[in-house]
């Protein structure tokens, strides 16, 4: 068995004093798929945000392929939420995948290679035809097709995707996990997502995020990992969550 | 028009009006963009205070408020860099305590006689042949740092964070980015004056992003309306003997709104086929 590609232990971490995550430690193995499921506010972005090196931890330790995060940036992917993107900007398609190679040599520019790998990740998120088009001229699911085909120009053996379907139908959102599932044979993934139904035929692993970690390998979502998950079984029921994606009902502790 | 070439102010006009172009679009566009349409208001009333120390220490224009908006420039970008949502007011401080600065100064220069005016509103008409050279240098510079640094730029006006990521030096590249900001600023402050250098650094992106695919193609049309404009204001201002710098703000302004009612119109149109 290799080592896991990430390794946390005793992780917290405070915005102002508030405490978002507290002694957190899981690892995950490499090729996994892992979800990241939670309440809104409960640390999934900020535990994103420090795995990728982009918050620093309070306390604890954080290794991704062995070293610090910011030793391996250059080596992962990341897909942030759409919401906190410019939607008006005006940016070619190519031009935000090309963000994907960056730094570029500020002498020579983009180089063939550049370009090259870029096309590739396009075409590898079936978006090749649009690369000339304006960002904002996409639908919801293209967009995150763009995005994911960024992080993919990295090259990246983990790839980390915040709430990639937030902007997307129940089409495309099975589509959208499909492709993942695909860039799973190679790459590990972890996603930040709400849509514990469709996500539960994919995924690998699952952990439930609400200012600690519960890391559960296998991929069925228990009603008790909505509970310890969500501290409130009652609203997820209210909110519509189908009762099909557990086993059976009496099964399940 | 044409007899008008055989004076040298006239051709130093156009002159200062084809460069101040070229950085409307250029920076402009960033400047659009990046929604930093007020910091760059701030930095341009600021340099107000360089004009004033240029004039009471006797050195030249030029140095005097380049000098000053940079460093007005720097203390804004620390401050937005260290708290986004309290920026704006620390902005509209040092935008009053520089041109505060520059009034009391020029009370106290001994034998002041410029025309103030020629500073607030422009004097495209009235750029002496050394401006003209230092706008022709300051414009080169400009323009090629903003295209050495076209692809971070591009970065981390559209989502700084990834940037960061892929290990661009975010705040470095911004300081910089805000420091040709103030350089345009004073260069452009020639032509229109400094109440009027926002509408002129960012009408055209304005107009232009609209109908960019890519920031390239912004920077490329925004470009060419500005110089447009300015030569349009120019020629107005020489026939019916106007202010340049208001003329030209007018003109651009006229643009302004005949791109908004056509899009209005085109939208309109689009709505009623069913």
């Amino acid at each position: 068995m290799n080592e896991p590609v990430i390794q946390v232990a005793g992780l917290s971490f405070s915005y102002n004093g508030s405490p978002v995550l507290s002694d957190v430690s899981f690892d995950v193995n490499e090729k996994e798929f892992v979800a990241l499921i939670g309440p809104n506010g409960g640390g999934k972005t900020t535990l994103i945000k420090l795995l990728i090196g982009l918050l620093k931890p309070r306390q604890g330790r954080i290794r991704v392929m062995g070293r610090s995060p910011d030793q391996v940036a250059g080596q992962i992917g990341y897909v942030p939420q759409d919401l906190n993107i410019n939607r008006s900007f005006p940016i070619s398609v190519m031009d935000v995948v090309l963000m994907g190679r960056l730094p570029f040599n500020r002498w020579t520019g983009l180089s063939k290679k550049d370009t090259a790998s870029a096309l590739a990740a396009l075409e590898c998120m079936n978006m090749d035809h649009l690369r000339q088009r304006r960002i904002d001229d996409l639908s919801g699911g293209q967009r995150e097709r763009v995005f994911i085909a960024r992080a993919l120009a990295t090259d990246p053996q983990i790839l980390f995707l915040d709430e990639p379907t937030s902007n997307i139908d129940s089409h495309g959102r099975s589509e959208l996990y499909g492709t993942l599932k695909e860039l799973n044979k190679t790459k590990t993934i972890v996603v930040v997502s709400h849509d514990t139904m469709v996500l539960s035929s994919y995924v690998t692993a699952v952990a439930c995020v609400n200012k600690d970690v519960h890391y559960h390998n296998g991929a069925e979502i228990t009603e008790e990992m909505l509970e310890t998950g969500y501290h409130c079984p009652v609203e997820i029921i209210a909110h519509g969550l189908p009762h099909r994606i557990l086993k059976t009902h009496g099964n399940a502790s | 028009m044409i007899e008008a070439l055989h004076f040298e102010f006239m051709r130093n006009a156009i002159i200062a009006g084809c460069f101040a172009s070229l950085i409307c679009g250029v920076i402009g566009t960033f400047v659009v963009v990046n929604r930093l349409v007020f910091l760059t208001g701030g930095i341009a009333h600021a340099s107000y205070g360089g004009i004033g120390i240029a004039f009471f220490f006797g050195i030249p224009y030029m140095l005097g408020t380049l000098s000053f908006s940079l460093l007005a420039a720097m203390l804004m970008t620390a401050v937005v860099l260290k708290s986004k949502y309290r920026a704006d007011t620390f902005i509209g401080i040092i935008w009053a305590v520089g041109m505060a600065t520059g009034i009391v100064l020029l009370d106290k220069t001994p034998g002041y006689n410029v025309n103030l005016m020629s500073y607030l509103f422009g004097s495209i008409l009235a750029v002496p042949n050394e401006d003209i050279w230092w706008m022709i240098g300051l414009s080169v510079i400009t323009v090629f740092s903003a295209c050495f640094l076209y692809r971070d730029l591009l970065a981390i006006s559209y989502d700084d964070e990834f940037a960061r990521l892929r290990g661009v030096s975010v705040n470095l590249i911004y300081f910089l980015f805000i420091g040709l900001i103030s350089v345009s600023i004073v260069i452009i402050i020639r032509v229109v004056g400094l109440i009027l250098v926002i509408a002129l650094l960012t009408i055209p992106p304005y107009i232009a992003e609209k109908y960019a695919r890519s920031l390239a193609i912004m920077m490329a049309l925004s470009t060419m309306l500005a110089i447009l404009f300015n030569l349009t204001g120019l020629w107005l201002a020489y026939t019916f003997n106007l202010t340049s710098g208001a003329t030209i703000i007018l003109v651009a302004a006229a643009g302004f709104f005949l791109s908004m009612g056509m899009d209005a119109f085109l939208k309109k149109k689009q709505t009623d086929i069913p």
